[in-house]
């Protein structure tokens, strides 16, 4: 169970993991802590990353406290000593900041899950064989 | 679609287990030529339009309850696997179409070399059958998945006419060609079980929606579930789904009487049949038969060799990805059935290694997807970020070698003293490690799948040496020979020990060639079909 001064610790370090870009704010300035807590209880896998992590770090008070280096090196030393749990936590994050609209918007991506729409199939263009069809068969006889 | 169980007193002429690819194209034929069939397969009917990626959030399912990792998506239907002891973590699905609902679909064939690899390289064994041999009924597979493609391909012998067209190779799938023709090597359209145009019974064409691996919303991607199934319950067939096969039962002769099973509420029930066939994957299928040991049969059904579980293959799967300068879109299409390439198929001993591999070209999937990363290589975090994401996003593009891994007994499947999956029943148990041979096949793959990405234009190179969750064949663990000391089952399928046991998946397989094993995998289970409809009336009421 992830308590509210995780919460603190979580959107500051969201801060520093996927800092401001043009007009966004860092991940953690978007409100994503609860979302990310969210998608994590529902699986304990990344619950249990969640967890090692965010134990991994100083206390939320300390953490707050550093300046930019400080918080970015107290990441670090989570990273080195629980790497696996490191990683998956990054990739909620990471999944949970790229489904968010105001990103897609400043990436320039459509933004919309692939179906029912879809894109656009091009034509078949035979030309494309040109070269190889001129190739001998080289399949091997057995 | 739900299915219920009609008189399930009676004794049927067939009992399949596994729903999926080959137990689904089984089904169809024997029902088709009279036999009382019956399927229990232990996942469910899945509902196109409820597929996950018309959802919002379709990337994050993708890594939890959509994952192709069942120790990850760990569903009711789900049995997890120990991977401990292996380098590489099987994927698959298990419902109606079994893995068909998650897989890719690019299919292309052996080669006629793939079933003389003892006779040629003078390593592993030679198939008992030839490609000339399964020819009709990888053509028959053809049509009734649906195939798009074109013949004339050079590294192929001549194939019949492909059903539909070709799937459009798009601006990106050029790119890599134009790489290919420069250096002078071999390239063709992937053969595809996708349609690009219409084709079967309510199958729309491919929208390049550009996700393959959460089923497929239009349907015109080809699962057994769209296709065999249909035709098998249309000529009677019946498929009980939600019930997981505990154990193949026997007579004192030896002989299979059915099996043992746990319905969908769990009871325990018993289903009679004048004979089994497997279908529960390479993976499911040795599993089960280990399950099935008695007095009679101490070591597992079938294993009077000791093979079954052994000799298990993936096919070796790393390497390239390149980042292009221009935007490449990778998001628009199917994710890997454009185009492959065979220069490195067979043997040359010059090279190092013996066999070969296939190249396919991937494409990526949305932002998400990429910051976890592009061939293992996870976008930084911090001040970094922003700008590895944006160059990498809409610019980059994938080769991977399909890489030919030849059998070892000791990369096995066994059953876990500890591990069980939700009916209790014990887990299997991956052994696997990468030999000496595959590890210098991917070398050299890297190497030349980075000359590719150059010529093509790629300004960056990401490499992954050999990925672990790509256990998407499962291949070897029951394999198919002439001789019952050195084989489960002879070149019909039918096992050497009990003459109405059949395995007509994956397990079969003597050697794994390099390429996609599917189309291979469901003509050899029409093939055993054909079999025991022609030489096995005995079987029939
Ligand atoms: C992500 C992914 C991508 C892939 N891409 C490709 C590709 O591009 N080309 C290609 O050729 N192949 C591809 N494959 C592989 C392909 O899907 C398999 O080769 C094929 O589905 C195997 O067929 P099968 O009949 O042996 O087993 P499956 O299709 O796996 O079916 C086995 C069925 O048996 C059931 N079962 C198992 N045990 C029991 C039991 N005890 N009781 C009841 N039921 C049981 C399972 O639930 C399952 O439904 C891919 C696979 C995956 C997962
Ligand atoms: S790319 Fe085509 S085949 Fe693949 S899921 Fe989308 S519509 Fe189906």
């Amino acid at each position: 169970m992830v308590i509210k001064p995780d919460t603190y610790l979580l959107t500051a370090a969201l801060n520093r993991v996927i800092p401001p870009v043009g007009d966004l704010p860092g991940a953690g300035g978007m409100d994503l802590a609860e979302e990310v807590i969210k998608r994590s209880a529902a699986d304990f896998r990344f619950q249990d990353a969640l967890t090692r992590v965010l134990g991994a770090l100083p206390s939320p008070n300390d953490f707050l406290a550093l300046d930019d280096d400080g918080q970015d090196d107290a990441l670090r030393t989570a990273e080195s000593s629980h790497a696996d749990a490191f990683g998956l936590w990054l990739d909620v994050v990471y999944t949970v900041y790229y489904m968010h609209p105001e990103v897609h918007q400043r990436l320039g991506w459509h933004g919309r899950s692939p179906q029912p729409e879809g894109n656009v199939m091009p034509p078949w263009d035979g030309s494309v064989l040109g070269v190889i069809r001129k190739r001998d068969p080289f399949w091997r006889k057995a | 679609m739900t299915t219920t169980e009609h008189n399930p007193d009676r004794t049927a002429d067939v009992l399949i287990v596994g729903a999926g690819a080959s137990g689904a194209a089984v089904a169809a034929s024997l029902s088709e030529a009279g036999f009382d069939v019956v399927c229990i397969e232990q996942g469910h009917w899945q509902d196109s339009f409820k597929y996950p990626t018309a959802d919002p959030d379709f990337e994050f399912k993708a890594m939890s309850s959509w994952s192709i990792n069942p120790n990850k998506r760990r569903l009711p239907e789900d049995y997890p696997v120990n991977v401990e002891d292996s380098a590489v973590e099987p994927v698959m699905f298990n419902g109606v179409g079994g893995s068909t609902i998650m897989w890719v679909a690019h299919t292309p064939r052996l080669h006629p070399s793939d079933f003389r690899v003892k006779s040629q390289d003078g390593v592993a064994d030679d198939w008992p059958i030839s490609y000339e041999d399964l020819e009709p009924w990888y053509d028959l597979n053809d049509h009734v998945m649906g195939c798009s493609g074109i013949s004339g391909d050079p590294a192929n012998p001549p194939r019949s006419e492909r059903p539909m067209p070709p799937i459009p190779i798009g601006r990106d799938g050029e790119m890599i060609a134009g790489a290919f023709d420069r250096l002078g090597w071999h390239w063709w359209p992937s053969d595809a079980y996708i349609n690009s145009t219409r084709y079967g019974q309510g199958r729309d064409a491919c929208n390049f929606c550009g996700h393959n691996m959460m089923g497929c919303y239009q349907r015109a991607k080809a699962s057994t579930d769209l296709t065999y199934w249909p035709r098998a319950i249309d000529q009677g067939a019946e498929l009980v789904t939600g019930a997981r096969v505990r154990e193949i039962t026997t007579d004192s002769a030896g002989r299979a009487t059915g099996v043992n099973y746990l319905d969908a509420e769990g009871n325990d029930r018993h289903r009679t049949a004048r004979s089994v066939v497997m279908a529960a994957n390479g993976i499911g299928t040795p599993r089960l038969l280990l399950l099935s040991d008695s007095k009679n049969h101490p070591a597992g059904l079938s294993n009077s060799s000791g093979l079954v579980g052994k000799n298990l293959m993936f096919h070796m799967f790393g390497g390239t990805s390149g980042v292009f300068p221009e935007h490449v879109e990778p998001w628009v299409g199917p994710v890997a059935n454009i185009i492959l390439s065979q220069e490195f198929y067979e043997t040359d001993p010059d090279r190092g290694f013996l066999r070969g591999y296939t190249f396919q070209m991937s494409r990526g999937q949305g932002p998400g997807s990429i910051a976890r990363g592009v061939a293992g290589h996870r976008v930084p975090w911090g001040e970094n970020h922003h700008a590895v994401l944006e160059r990498r996003f809409r610019n980059t593009l994938g080769l991977g070698p399909i890489g030919d891994d030849l059998p070892e007994e000791h990369n096995s499947v066994t059953l876990d003293e500890r591990l069980t999956d939700s009916s209790g029943l014990p887990a299997p148990k991956i052994t696997y490690r990468v030999s000496d041979n595959s590890r210098a096949l991917l070398d050299h793959a890297i190497t030349q799948g980075t000359k590719v990405l150059k010529e093509a234009g790629a300004t960056e190179i990401l490499v992954n040496p050999q990925s672990r969750e790509t256990g998407w064949h499962l291949l070897g663990t029951a394999r198919m020979g002439d001789d019952p000391e050195r084989s489960v089952v002879d070149k019909n399928g039918q096992s050497h020990d009990i003459d109405n046991l059949f395995i007509v998946d994956g397990s079969v397989f003597v050697t794994g060639g390099a390429v996609n094993p599917t189309p291979t995998i469901q003509a050899i289970a029409l093939r055993t079909a054909d079999y025991i409809t022609n030489n096995r009336g005995d079987l029939k009421a």
